[in-house]
């Protein structure tokens, strides 16, 4: 399924609830949002840019230097051509296979940056004027603070992880008190129908069995 | 929302990429498996020795070099000229005025309100907000019409719906004032500023 069928079915699907629109007023917005939810790959475009400038930089010069007949600046040419044909041989096998592995790495790095999805970790929020994208993070901070008022507890002893379809909330209640996981769960869940964000992700509570002391 | 070529930059990383594997892979199956050394021998001095045939075709004239360095530099030149270019595509798309177009009225001219007017009053709307650590607002051409993309850096607990409605009014009024709806974009950003600062307690 491309990125493209995909935002469309996310707003379709949109339509069909009859809710206020993702993308706020505008048609062409869901271009903008599908951007905004993927990567564009633009850290690895540079590093691979870099890379090619640097490496057709050095072969630029001694091409150069050899054309003008002068001598060459590292390794001639021709000398660096026998080489590599002479492979196995004239270099210990474990660095050869060591500087495969790591050009094999490299590679693999950017091939799967190109062929991997890219999908980011935010959501969309609805909103009748504006397109809204909110990071992962900043639902999971206004989540815990909701799942810390409902069980009494201070900040460090929440946590909460926010993934594409799933919000997990992990309590560590005081020791001593008892926190109810009902009361957290209908409290995160109230909250996060409050803010609707698509796609909406399932909650699970998480209580520790050890509690904290002095909290 | 800016105008990084996202296909070109997928095509490009994926020839990159898939050569630097077969290079990698290459060199690891050389250091281990002695069947791909013989092959290998055999296929590259064959390949060397055409190309040390074709250098020795093509001398200048009056001079033992070959004129095949020269085109192999400028062969190198146009490459590293395009990745430049590449480079030099992402994360562009800025623009500069936010309306430019001829009113009804018989006075000849155009109205071109700039980008900065929008970015201004709003970054000014934001900053006097208690609940968020940053705001910064940038005027985005996106496919030849300009918009808006207003990045805020909301403190730890601020409930984000209720953010999203407030910042929604605020640019309803910005339309009021521009007399034209933009596209605007409203991003959402935890950053190092928002999660060591203290958390928004009162509201």
């Amino acid at each position: 399924m491309t990125q493209d069928q995909e935002t469309q079915q996310v707003i379709a699907a949109n339509f069909s609830a009859g809710a206020t629109p993702v993308a706020g007023e505008d048609p062409g917005m869901s271009r903008i949002l599908r951007r905004e939810t993927h990567s564009s790959r633009a850290g690895a475009s540079v590093i691979a840019a870099i890379l090619v400038i640097v490496l057709c930089g050095y072969a630029l010069l001694e091409a150069g230097v050899r054309a003008i007949g002068q001598p060459p600046w590292l390794i001639d040419p021709t000398t660096a051509a026998e080489r590599i044909i002479a492979l196995p041989n004239g270099i210990s096998p474990l660095l050869l296979g060591a500087s495969g592995a790591v050009v094999a790495m490299a590679g693999l790095f950017f091939l799967l940056h190109a062929v991997l999805p890219g999908r980011r970790a935010r959501h969309l929020l609805r909103d009748p004027r504006t397109a809204v994208v909110v990071d992962d993070e900043v639902l999971a901070s206004a989540l815990a603070r909701r799942a810390r008022t409902a069980a009494n507890v201070t900040q460090e002893q929440v946590m909460v992880v926010v993934s594409r379809q799933l919000v997990v909330v992990n309590v560590r209640p005081t020791s001593g008190s008892r926190v109810s996981e009902e009361a957290v769960l209908t409290a995160v869940q109230a909250e996060l129908e409050q803010m609707s964000p698509v796609p909406m992700p399932a909650v699970r509570v998480n209580l520790a069995t050890s509690g904290v002391i002095g909290a | 929302m800016n105008g990084t070529p996202r296909a070109l930059n997928r095509i490009l990383l994926f020839i990159i990429g898939v050569k630097l594997l077969a290079v990698g892979l290459l060199l690891v199956l050389l250091a281990t498996v002695p069947a791909v050394a013989s092959w290998w021998h055999g296929w590259s001095a064959s390949a060397w020795a055409g190309a040390e045939n074709a250098f020795r075709q093509t001398h200048l004239p009056g001079r033992e070099e070959s004129w095949l360095w020269i085109v192999a530099g400028i062969v190198l030149v146009a490459i590293i000229i395009a990745m430049i270019a590449w480079l030099s595509q992402q994360g562009k798309g800025r623009a500069n005025l936010l309306v430019a177009s001829d009113d009804d009225s018989a006075v000849d001219g155009e109205v071109r309100i700039g980008g900065g007017v929008a970015e201004q009053a709003l970054r000014a709307a934001l900053s006097e907000r208690t609940d968020l650590a940053g705001a910064s607002v940038a005027t985005l051409e996106v496919k030849g019409q300009p918009g808006l993309r207003i990045r805020i850096q909301p403190r730890q607990g601020v409930a984000p719906h209720v953010l999203a409605a407030e910042v929604s009014q605020l640019v309803e009024a910005l339309d009021l004032v521009i007399g034209q709806k933009t596209p605007v974009l409203v991003h959402m950003v935890s950053g190092a500023r928002a999660r060591f600062t203290k958390a928004e307690r009162v509201r």
